[in-house]
């Protein structure tokens, strides 16, 4: 692993790429031929170094949740990981920081996802707001397509242009010649039209902030302002979907219409977990106070501090043996600065 | 509009380049024919590519980097023919759900690297269960208790027949064991046809057994049974395979195959990107077409000849491939889904009045890996260790045959076959955070609360650092092909280019189930013997009920080798037939072409050979050409 005069090396290389912001320029020393001068220099650097790392380590400010948003996600997260005796939790991890990123990036965007019509919703009785009957393109079909030299054609695919009709399904009175709905799960879970920013802007609304939202109406007043045991109540209920059976379909609540509130739930535990557990570089987990908790150790391979652990022999231990973490910025930083 | 650029006639087209077209194209170049190989996805140096972002959990376990992206092409799911499909729109949350590989090495860039053979019975399951098994012999097709609407066949060669292939296929690949169970070792002895036997040992040496893996291993010899290392593709030594291509060894960092997702940054993990394709490039007979889409075969139904591949560039050009012989490497459902596309071979039609069907090409589809809930036992050992990321995907554990195929006692049981059963993997693995956050969930009985509040996050403190190990096994039967069980295009749902995906119609067979409840006692039995404290058996519960719903890795079948044209694709060369007397230029491999399903650990390993006899079937067919031949047909 990396020697400490590497180490220190490294130190000296990023905070020289800081002085220009700190508007302080500091030489680079020469490590073979120090003084005491020169070691008012590197401490003085290390300072430098340091004060810098909490900052690049520690994300503030919002992209993507506006100001309501983020008072009720941070309820939310630190009900899910409260901080208590055994340690930190979402609050001193900064999930609140990781969601808004991801709510600004890929996840948010739904980008690695297949987000094409249909969209049928197997788990959402068609009687509330999805009676509005789902009407697939024909010319989408592929008994239009035909290979050279002659495609494949099956019976009830090709010949018709007229629109095949899909509604929300019930399982219990399908609408539709659908006998049963596929088991949901293996990535097939997730049927909204939504992207996962418009998913969780309408599920928070649903779930909080108005005097439709279900805390208002269950528990009389937003999320931020229950008791911890109701906060803690309020999420068990999405997860049972009481949002949906608690209240007649008439008396609609704005934004479950379209959502299972479970779907919902799992989306806020979910991405709190992420955001305590993930490497720090999305703007969770900060200062690897998930990873310290869980006992991970990050990408330290048993040796990134100069432990003199042997991968090998920890991967057939019987005693546990507790590493301090190391994040990836931290092991890019090492293995650039080596060979 | 797209340009049309009409490349030069060759001798080979691959069709995806991953492990099969991997073999396809080096034994083809390598006797001086030209290959080109077609992927869509880029050529993944491990160097560049993942040294330096590869440990990233949320990037590359649950973003998906190095894999196929969904909106580029999806399949839908459903569990029978009645019911709409639903699009797969999400990579592994919640449930895990099997990643397509992008690029050259496919899927095999991020899986575990775990092998094994396939035995003697698994190629004859039919026949050898009727000779063999039971009290009352079973009569074809099997009881629908067992397999309804049963649709099993054999395969078109038996073990004996393979081996070869296979130690051709582990010399290329650097597979890590120390053989597979037999006492001898034989080939003729009472043993060789309950175990595979082999010619040659594995290339390599095991991996270190973990402390698990030993303690498997004493109890599972002091019950008579024949315990031996697991079996992986990750190299344990530096190693230059059979092509002259050298390879970098394993260094543990766990960073693997936990959830499966980790490409490897040492190469040590075989893939056709460091094991074959390099000795492929460097004969001058081979070039990689990388990034490449391909959406159709161009088929002369006159002649019964694949003419050319079509596909789009990054630019959305047109390709047009030519060649004398086409080979198809591609993953599970791509293969089916652009023969369906392109008319090639007889579409699969089911009927589900009479519960069988006709045509060949997405019929007999079975799955790989099914964890059914409940069927699981469980206990601890008094001993600890790190949990963290340390070690790699498939090594430090010891398996046994004993309890697979028709190697125990199957009086009273209900299903035919067994398993492999193993234990004693690092214990890291890959890191677990994923794991554990694919098991976000709402109250339960085990967490009143669900993953959230005090009590559940107390739980997860030090959960890395576990001072009693925690063992377990959810083994089962043999997934058996079934008339209901197929793939066909889906008719609502296309790629980015508007071609219909394909639907998958899936459904557990008892077999499977029947098979988990009798092996989950004999699992018990050897925790029992390991000295396990809090022993628990679960309770089952009943496919077709709410049992999990995780689609496997290893889809297999659906595109099967066999001895008749009547339900196989393909013949023993795993050449296209139409009848009993002609074939087609176009040749197919992979766990998808698997005539059965099995419970080896790796349908891969079982697909290998199939990569070396189609090799060998192609070169005949080109020299038949070559020499003025009109038989089209390979005998197999």
């Amino acid at each position: 692993m990396v020697s400490q005069t590497r180490r220190e090396f490294l130190k000296l290389g990023l905070a020289a790429a800081a002085s220009a912001a700190a508007a302080s320029g500091i030489e680079i020393p020469l490590l073979g031929n120090q003084n005491s001068n020169l070691q008012n220099q590197l401490d003085s650097a290390n300072t430098q170094v340091t004060n810098l790392k909490t900052k690049l380590n520690t994300v503030t400010g919002f992209v993507s949740l506006n100001i309501s948003e983020q008072s009720l996600v941070e309820a939310v997260v630190e009900t899910i990981i409260p901080s208590d005796s055994t340690g930190p939790g979402a609050k001193e991890a900064g999930v609140i920081y990781f969601i808004d990123r991801a709510l600004a990036g890929d996840y948010g965007q739904s980008a690695n996802m297949f987000m094409d019509a249909p969209h049928v919703l197997p788990n959402i009785p068609a009687a509330t707001g999805i009676s509005t009957t789902l009407m697939v393109n024909p010319s989408l079909s592929w008994a239009f397509l035909l290979a050279p030299g002659g495609g494949y054609s099956v019976a009830g695919g090709g010949g018709s242009s007229a629109p095949k009709a899909y509604t929300g399904n019930n399982a219990t009175t399908p609408k539709i010649p659908i006998t049963a709905n596929p088991r949901v799960g293996s990535g097939i879970n997730y049927q909204y039209w939504m992207n996962l920013r418009e998913f969780w802007r309408a599920g928070l609304v649903a779930f909080s902030g108005t005097a439709k939202s279900y805390s208002n109406k269950a528990y009389g007043g937003n999320f931020e302002t229950l008791s911890s045991t109701n906060q803690l109540q309020a999420l068990k209920d999405l997860w049972s979907n009481a949002p949906k059976t608690t209240y007649a379909t008439s008396d609609d609540l704005t934004g479950f219409s379209n959502i299972l509130p479970s779907d919902f739930a799992y989306e806020l535990t979910f991405m709190t977990w992420a955001g305590f557990l993930m490497d720090p570089l999305y703007g969770g987990n900060q200062n690897m106070v998930g990873w310290d908790y869980v006992g991970f150790n990050g990408v330290n391979f048993g040796n990134f501090y100069g432990e003199g652990f042997n991968q090998q022999t920890l991967m057939v231990a019987t005693t546990p043996t507790k590493l301090k973490p190391a994040s990836l910025a931290q092991y890019q930083q090492a293995a650039t600065g080596g060979t | 509009m797209s340009t049309v650029i009409n490349e030069p006639a060759v001798d080979v087209v691959c069709l995806g380049v991953g492990y099969m077209s991997g073999v396809v194209a080096t034994e083809l170049a390598l006797q001086n024919y030209k290959v080109v190989g077609i992927t869509k996805g880029p050529y993944w140096d491990y160097v560049n590519d993942f040294s330096m972002t590869k440990y990233d959990e949320w990037g590359v376990g649950l973003g998906r980097k190095y894999d196929s992206p969904l909106p580029l092409q999806t399949t839908t799911i459903r569990n029978n023919s009645s019911q709409f499909a639903l699009p797969v729109r999400r990579y592994t949350m919640p449930i895990q759900y099997h990643a397509l590989g992008h690029g050259v090495g496919g899927a095999a860039q991020h899986y575990g690297g775990t092998m094994g053979r396939q035995g003697p019975w698994g190629y004859q399951m039919l026949s050898r269960t009727n000779q063999d098994l039971g009290v009352t012999p079973l009569t074809t097709p099997l009881p629908s208790s067992i397999n309804p609407q049963d649709d099993t066949h054999d395969w078109p060669l038996t073990y004996e027949q393979y081996e070869k292939y296979y130690v051709a296929w582990e010399n290329a690949h650097g597979l890590c064991g120390n053989y597979n169970g037999s006492p001898t070792n034989s080939s003729t002895d009472q043993y060789s046809q309950k175990y595979p036997w082999m010619s040659q040992n594995y290339r390599l040496p095991p991996h270190p057994l973990t402390p698990v893996a030993q303690m498997f291993q004493t109890a599972t010899q002091a019950m008579g049974y024949n315990p031996f290392p697991h079996v992986s593709s990750l190299a344990s030594q530096p190693y230059t395979n059979s092509y002259g291509v050298t390879v970098n060894p394993c260094v543990y960092d766990g960073y693997c195959g936990g959830p499966c997702d980790y490409a490897c940054e040492t190469g040590a993990k075989a893939n056709a990107a460091y094991r074959t394709i390099p000795a492929a490039m460097k004969t001058n007979n081979f070039t990689l077409v990388t990034n490449a889409y391909i959406y159709r075969l161009d088929y002369d139904t006159t002649n019964n000849q694949v003419t050319a591949a079509r596909y789009y560039d990054a630019q959305g050009n047109i390709h047009v491939q030519p060649a004398a012989v086409f080979f198809n490497g591609m993953w599970g459902y791509n293969m089916i889904r652009i023969m369906l596309l392109s008319g090639v071979g007889v579409p699969y039609q089911y009927n589900s009045g009479t519960g069988t069907g006709t045509g060949t090409v997405g019929r007999g589809l079975t799955n790989g890996y099914l964890p059914f809930n409940g069927t699981n036992v469980s206990g601890t050992l008094s001993i600890g260790g790190n949990s963290y990321a340390a070690g790699n995907g498939s090594g430090g554990s010891v398996d046994i045959y004993d309890l697979m195929d028709d190697n125990f006692d199957h009086t009273g049981q209900n299903f035919i076959g067994g398993s492999q059963i193993g234990m004693g993997g690092y214990l890291g693995g890959g890191p677990g955070n994923i794991t554990f956050a694919g098991g976000v969930g709402g109250p339960s009985s085990s967490n009143p609360n669900g993953s959230m509040g005090s009590a559940f996050k107390a739980k997860q403190q030090n959960k890395y650092l576990p001072k009693t190990v925690g063992v377990g096994a959810t083994r089962f039967a043999p997934d058996l092909p079934t008339f209901m069980n197929y793939v066909d295009l889906d008719p609502h749902y296309t790629d980015a280019y508007g071609d219909p995906v394909s639907r998958l119609t899936y459904d557990w067979t008892p077999n499977t189930y029947n098979g988990a409840i009798g092996l989950v006692q004999k699992c018990k039995d050897i925790l029992t013997k390991m000295g396990a404290q809090n022993i628990t058996v679960g309770n089952a519960v009943n496919p077709g009920g709410a049992h999990n719903d995780w689609w496997g890795h290893h889809l297999r079948g659906g595109c099967r080798i066999g001895s008749d044209p009547s339900f196989a694709v393909y013949s023993g060369y795993n050449q296209l037939f139409l009848s009993p007397t002609s074939g087609v230029n176009y040749f197919g491999a992979g766990e998808i072409t698997n005539t059965t399903g099995d419970t080896v650990p790796s349908g891969t390993h079982v697909a290998g050979p199939q990569s070396y006899r189609a090799a060998e079937g192609i070169a005949k067919y080109l020299n038949n050409i070559k020499l003025g031949g009109s038989v089209n047909y390979l005998a197999a």
